[in-house]
C-alpha cells in the first residue's frame, strides 16, 4: 500500500500535475470547441447544399467524416507530429494534438449534427419555405434549433471522449497531466504519480459525465 | 373576374407515373375553389405545384398576372403572398403560437420585431386564438394548432390561401372550429384553393368545385352542378361512396 501512496513522491509530483491540469483543460476545451464548430459548419454546408447543383460537396463532407471516424486518434496524432515534418509541416506537440483531436471530433460532430438535421421532419422545411423564408433562414430558425436538441446527448458523449483523449498528447511530449505524472514516475520508479493522475482525470471528467447524463434525460423528448 | 392564381396546363410526373395531367384552373379574387377527389388523385401535388414546393414539369402557374418565378428571392416573395396550410399543421414545435406566426413577417418580410408581433397577434385574434399567444404547439388541441397554422399564413397578408385537407388530421369534434375560421375568411374576401373531403362544407362554402381523378380535372363548376348533377361516371361513383 505504501508504494502506491508514497507521500514524498506524491508531493514531488503534485506541482507538475497541477500545471498539467491547466494544459489538459486548455487542450480539451480548444479541441472540443474546434471540433464542434467544424462539425456544425460542415453539417450546415451539407444541409444547405442538399438538392442544389453543388451536391458533390456533401459527398466530400461525408467522406471526410467517414475517414476520420475510422482513424484512431493516436495514429492521426503521431502521423501529424512525426510524419508531417517530412512534408515541411512542423507542428508543436500541442498543435498536433489540437489538430488531431479537433479533426476526429469534427468528423463525429458532423455525423451527429447531420443525423439531427435529417431527422427533422421534411414538413418543417416545407412550412418555413412556404412562408417565403430563404433556405438559410429556414435552416437557422426552424430546422437547426430542433436538430440541436437531438444532438446534445451524443455530442456531449463525444466531447467527453475528446477530453479524455487529451492524454494521448503525452506521447508527443505535451506536458499535460499524464505526461507530468509519467515523468515523475520515470524519475522515482514509483507508480504513485500515475495513480494520482488517474484520480485527477476522474475528478476532471466525472462532473462532465454527470452533466451529460442530465442533458440526456433533459433533452430526450419527443 | 380577374384571377389571383391560374394554372395553365400544369403537369407532374413522379418516376414515370403521372400525378397531374394538363391542369387548367383559375381562382379569382375572393373566390373559394374546393378540390375534391379520391386519395392519390393529385390534390396535394396540385397545391404544391402552385408555390413550387413540388416543381411542376410542364405548364405554367401564373400568380397575379406573372409566372411564379423558379427560385430565389422572387419565388420567396410570391410564397409570402400565397399562404399554405398543411394537413399535418407543421407548426414549429420549439416556438410558441405568437412566434410561429411572427417568424416569417420578421425574417421573410423583413418587418421589425414589434410590427411582426403585431401582425402575428392580429392573425391569431382572427382565428380566435388571441388568448393563446404564449402556448406551445403541444399544449394546443389539433384544431387550435391548425388555426395557429392558418394564422401563420395570414400574418403575411396573403392574396390567396392554399389549404391541403386542413381538417383531415383532426378529431371529428374539432373539425367545426377550423371550418368556421375558413368560412369567416371567405366572408372577408380571402381567395382560397382548398383540398377537402368535407363535401357538405364544399357545397355550402365553395364558389366552385373541381373534381380530380388520376391527376386530371374531370369536372369543375358550381357546387350544385358538381354534387347534384355529376356527369362523369367517376364522379358519380365517388359521390355515391361518401
Ligand atoms: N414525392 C412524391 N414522390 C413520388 N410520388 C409521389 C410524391 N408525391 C405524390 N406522389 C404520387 O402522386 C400521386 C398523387 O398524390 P397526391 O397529390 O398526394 O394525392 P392526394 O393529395 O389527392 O391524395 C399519388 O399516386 C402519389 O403516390
Ligand atoms: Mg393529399
Amino acid at each position: 500500500m505504501r508504494i502506491f501512496f508514497d507521500a514524498e513522491v506524491l508531493a514531488a509530483a503534485w506541482p507538475g500535475i497541477c500545471s498539467g491540469i491547466g494544459v489538459t483543460l486548455g487542450l480539451a476545451l480548444t479541441s472540443i470547441a474546434a471540433g464542434v464548430a467544424l462539425g456544425l459548419v460542415l453539417a450546415t454546408v451539407r444541409a444547405l447544399l442538399r438538392g442544389a447543383p453543388l451536391r458533390p460537396v456533401g459527398g466530400l463532407i461525408a467522406a471526410y467524416a467517414d475517414v476520420f471516424r475510422a482513424m484512431p486518434p493516436l495514429v492521426l496524432l503521431v502521423v501529424l507530429y512525426f510524419a508531417a515534418p517530412f512534408a515541411g509541416i512542423e507542428l508543436s506537440g500541442f498543435m498536433a494534438a489540437f489538430v488531431a483531436l479537433g479533426l476526429v471530433l469534427g468528423a463525429s460532430a458532423e455525423e451527429i449534427f447531420w443525423a439531427g438535421i435529417t431527422s427533422v421532419n421534411r414538413g418543417q422545411w416545407e412550412a418555413a419555405l412556404s412562408t417565403g423564408l430563404s433556405r438559410g433562414e429556414a435552416f437557422r430558425r426552424v430546422v437547426l434549433p430542433q436538430a440541436v436538441r437531438l444532438t446534445i446527448p451524443p455530442l456531449t458523449n463525444r466531447a467527453i471522449a475528446t477530453g479524455k483523449n487529451t492524454a494521448l498528447a503525452s506521447v508527443v511530449a505535451v506536458p499535460e497531466v499524464l505526461n507530468q505524472a509519467a515523468s515523475v514516475q520515470a524519475q522515482t520508479a514509483s507508480p504513485a504519480p500515475l495513480l494520482l493522475a488517474a484520480g485527477v482525470y476522474v475528478a476532471l471528467f466525472l462532473p462532465l459525465v454527470r452533466i451529460g447524463r442530465w442533458l440526456e434525460t433533459r433533452f430526450h423528448i419527443r | 373576374m380577374s384571377a389571383v392564381l391560374e394554372l395553365r396546363g400544369v403537369g407532374k410526373t413522379f418516376a414515370g407515373v403521372p400525378a397531374l395531367r394538363d391542369i387548367h384552373l383559375a381562382v379569382g379574387t375572393s373566390e373559394l375553389v374546393a378540390l375534391i377527389g379520391p386519395s392519390g388523385s393529385g390534390k396535394s401535388t396540385l397545391l404544391r405545384c402552385c408555390n413550387r414546393l413540388t416543381e411542376p414539369d410542364g405548364g405554367e402557374v401564373v400568380f397575379e398576372g406573372s409566372p411564379v418565378p423558379a427560385g430565389g428571392a422572387e419565388l420567396a416573395s410570391v410564397r409570402r403572398r400565397m399562404g399554405m396550410v398543411f394537413q399535418a399543421f407543421n407548426l414549429y414545435p420549439h416556438l410558441n403560437a405568437l412566434e410561429n406566426a411572427a417568424l416569417a413577417p420578421r425574417r421573410a418580410a423583413g418587418l421589425g420585431q414589434g410590427e411582426a408581433e403585431t401582425a402575428a397577434r392580429e392573425a391569431l385574434e382572427r382565428v380566435g386564438l388571441g388568448d393563446r399567444t404564449t402556448a406551445m404547439p403541444d399544449e394546443l388541441s389539433g384544431g387550435q394548432q391548425q388555426r395557429v397554422a392558418i394564422a401563420r399564413a395570414l400574418a403575411l397578408r396573403p392574396r390567396i390561401l392554399l389549404l391541403d385537407e386542413p381538417t383531415s388530421a383532426l378529431d371529428p369534434e374539432l373539425v367545426g372550429s377550423v371550418l368556421r375560421v375558413i368560412r369567416s375568411l371567405k366572408e372577408d374576401g380571402v381567395a382560397m384553393l382548398i383540398a377537402t373531403h368535407e363535401i357538405a362544407f364544399a357545397r355550402e362554402a365553395a364558389d366552385r368545385i373541381a373534381f380530380l381523378a388520376d391527376g386530371e380535372i374531370l369536372e369543375c363548376g358550381p357546387p350544385a352542378e358538381i354534387l347534384d348533377r355529376p356527369k362523369s361516371e367517376r364522379l358519380q361513383s365517388f359521390l355515391s361512396r361518401l
